[in-house]
């Protein structure tokens, strides 16, 4: 880095090479330090796994840091009614419809927002960050009332309903940022050839910005997929539940019942950790673009 | 904005009024969509609280009762005080850290994008999953945390860590930390890869040691980031329902309450008037934290 040109450039040899002893020593020290948050990150997940993976008697009785038996009877035992997995249903249908549904209207919308200009465009461009930035904790009272007034309290309608609250604003804010990126002669073109404006972004606009709408869904997906305060309020019967919540209630109940729970977790973390491995790239760009919680 | 953001109307693309319709029309589901499911319920939020409304009835109007009776419980200046220590401790932390962490990563170091990669896991873990295995850590008995603490000989006693008032919001922070700084680890990396390398030389040119190119050029390039990160953290953190109630529920004896939660329990009593007062009560100082992140964000975006 930079010490090591300013080094190079001037000093004589001696003062070299104790520059170049700092320089390593610079180097162990980072990737000492380093090493030390790596693993205080990875314990809680290699805790969940091996918890998951002990037998469920030996979890209380022979606390240990790697499982003296490996069993798969925590899995066994939470699988065993169908209730988790059904769950497991509820959750990827809610986070995929709501996912489908965000990325179409919303690119839509901020299509609009980034190649027009009329009236409006600048509070609307308002209201969409302001809803962005709306908690939840917030909402849920009210949305609980709107959701049994619209007779959609306790069902999956209700929730994908409930979660394009915080799905649609982020997903307009982010696609907006890479629609700016798309230049607009390419579409003045595509519509010389004969196509129209809404062709234009079908055949256009939406292919150019494929990271972008990857990004977007991923986020959508991510977060319908950790909601746990709405689900909360708004279902009450099992058939309904998401994944989170079918975790909430273990704990819930007096003895917690950690062979299953972290069984549960691990299975619940599956679908996120696979896209996160897949698409790390496009899910690091769209967060460092457009400030995205986890 | 910029002129190429939306040129002239084009005639050849179309009348002028039938195009400002299209584009009436593509923006018209998602500004439907937040008015009636964002604005709306946030507006009848501020009007129930003003009411005395339970699960089933539409509720009277009754002032400021609500607020008056929050204001007399301990539970409410337990959250008023618990939120403000979670906000401030781990957002505190996770800067140092994210900072910390994305400089080491930042240099030239072989092998740095694997770091990137595993610094990132606790981010990429559904949050009720990090939270509910942070639970099983802090168990008493068999949860990892004492067992390490046992086994190395650190402290050999058995602490209920999330159970006992003196240890519980600690513990919720650094749970929380460890699932949150990745978010401003991430940002405050992707801010230094643009600060300008011309900078730097400018400053070696100048004389400027490590600690005065720190503090003279990497500081004030990085701030803007870091001021539009904090807003946004402390925002999430103040509203952050999972990490307290998977972890505590806001136990032992309120020690970690915090608004959200307090205002779930609530809406389980089914007064939903005193329920709505409760996050109304934040409503003031997250309007200034909301106001201040969206004009940072509308002046970035231009």
């Amino acid at each position: 880095m930079a010490s090591l040109a300013e080094v190079a450039s001037a000093a004589p040899a001696n003062a070299g090479a104790a520059a170049r002893r700092r320089v390593l020593t610079g180097r162990l020290l980072s990737y000492a330090a380093l090493l030390i948050a790596v693993i205080l990150v990875l314990f809680p997940i290699y805790w969940m796994l091996a918890t998951s993976l002990k037998l469920p008697r030996d979890i209380l009785r022979v606390p240990s840091l790697w499982p003296s038996r490996f069993s798969l009877a925590n899995f066994e035992k939470l699988l065993a009614d169908g209730q988790f997995l059904l769950s497991i249903r509820n959750s990827f249908i809610v986070a995929s419809t709501v996912t489908v549904i965000s990325v179409i209207i919303s690119s839509f919308a901020a299509y609009s927002m980034v190649r027009f200009r009329y009236r409006f465009r600048g509070i609307i461009g308002r209201l969409i960050l302001f809803a962005y930035l709306t908690p939840g904790s917030l909402l849920f009272i009210p949305l609980s009332i709107v959701m049994a007034q619209l007779k959609l309290g306790n069902s999956l309608t209700g929730l994908i309903l409930v979660y394009l609250t915080f799905s649609l604003p982020l997903s307009t804010w982010l696609l907006q940022g890479y629609f700016r990126g798309v230049p607009r002669e390419l579409e003045e073109q595509g519509m010389i050839d004969g196509l129209t404006r809404f062709g234009a972004l079908l055949r256009i606009t939406l292919p150019l910005s494929a990271p972008g709408l990857a990004a977007v869904a991923i986020f959508t997906f991510t977060g319908a997929w950790n909601e746990l305060l709405f689900a909360l309020v708004l279902t009450t019967s099992e058939s309904v539940r998401t994944a989170p919540l079918a975790l909430n209630y273990l704990i819930t109940s007096d003895v917690l019942p950690w062979g299953p729970l972290m069984a549960g977790a691990a299975i619940s973390s599956v679908p996120l950790m696979i896209l996160y491995f897949v698409a790390q790239r496009f899910m690091v760009a769209g967060m460092t673009e457009g400030s995205v919680k986890g | 904005m910029t002129i190429s953001d939306a040129g002239p109307p084009r005639r050849r693309l179309g009348s002028g009024l039938k195009l400002k319709l299209f584009a009436y029309a593509l923006v018209a589901p998602v500004v439907l969509l937040i008015l009636g499911l964002v604005a709306y319920p946030f507006f009848f939020a501020i009007w129930v609280s003003f009411t005395d409304m339970v699960i089933g009835s539409a509720g009277n109007f009754v002032g400021f009762k609500n607020f008056e009776y929050l204001a007399g419980t301990a539970t409410f200046w337990a959250a008023i005080r618990n939120t403000i220590v979670i906000v401030l401790v781990s957002d505190a932390l996770k800067l140092v850290i994210g900072l910390g962490l994305a400089l080491l990563v930042h240099q030239n170091l072989p092998g740095r994008g694997l770091f990137r990669s595993f610094l990132m896991l606790p981010w990429a873990m559904p949050a009720f999953v990090a939270f509910l295995t942070w639970r099983v850590l802090y168990q008493p008995i068999g949860g990892g945390i004492n067992l390490i603490l046992n086994q190395t000989g650190l402290y050999t006693g058995t602490v209920d860590w999330l159970g006992t008032r003196n240890t519980a919001m600690a513990s919720v922070i650094i749970a929380s930390v460890w699932r949150g700084f990745p978010f401003w680890f991430i940002s405050i990396l992707a801010a230094l890869q643009s600060v300008p390398k011309e900078l730097y030389e400018a400053a070696i040119v100048d004389g400027a040691n490590t600690w005065q190119r720190f503090w003279n050029v990497t500081i004030p390039s990085i701030l803007p980031v870091i001021i539009v990160t904090t807003l946004l953290s402390s925002i999430w953190t103040a509203n952050g329902f999972e990490h307290v109630w998977l972890l505590t529920a806001g136990g032992p004896s309120d020690a970690t309450m915090v608004f959200p939660v307090l205002a779930y329990f609530g809406m389980q009593t089914q007064r939903i008037g005193e329920a709505a007062a409760v996050s109304v009560y934040m409503l003031p100082v997250l309007a200034i934290l909301v106001l201040f992140a969206t004009s940072l964000m509308m002046r970035r975006e231009e």
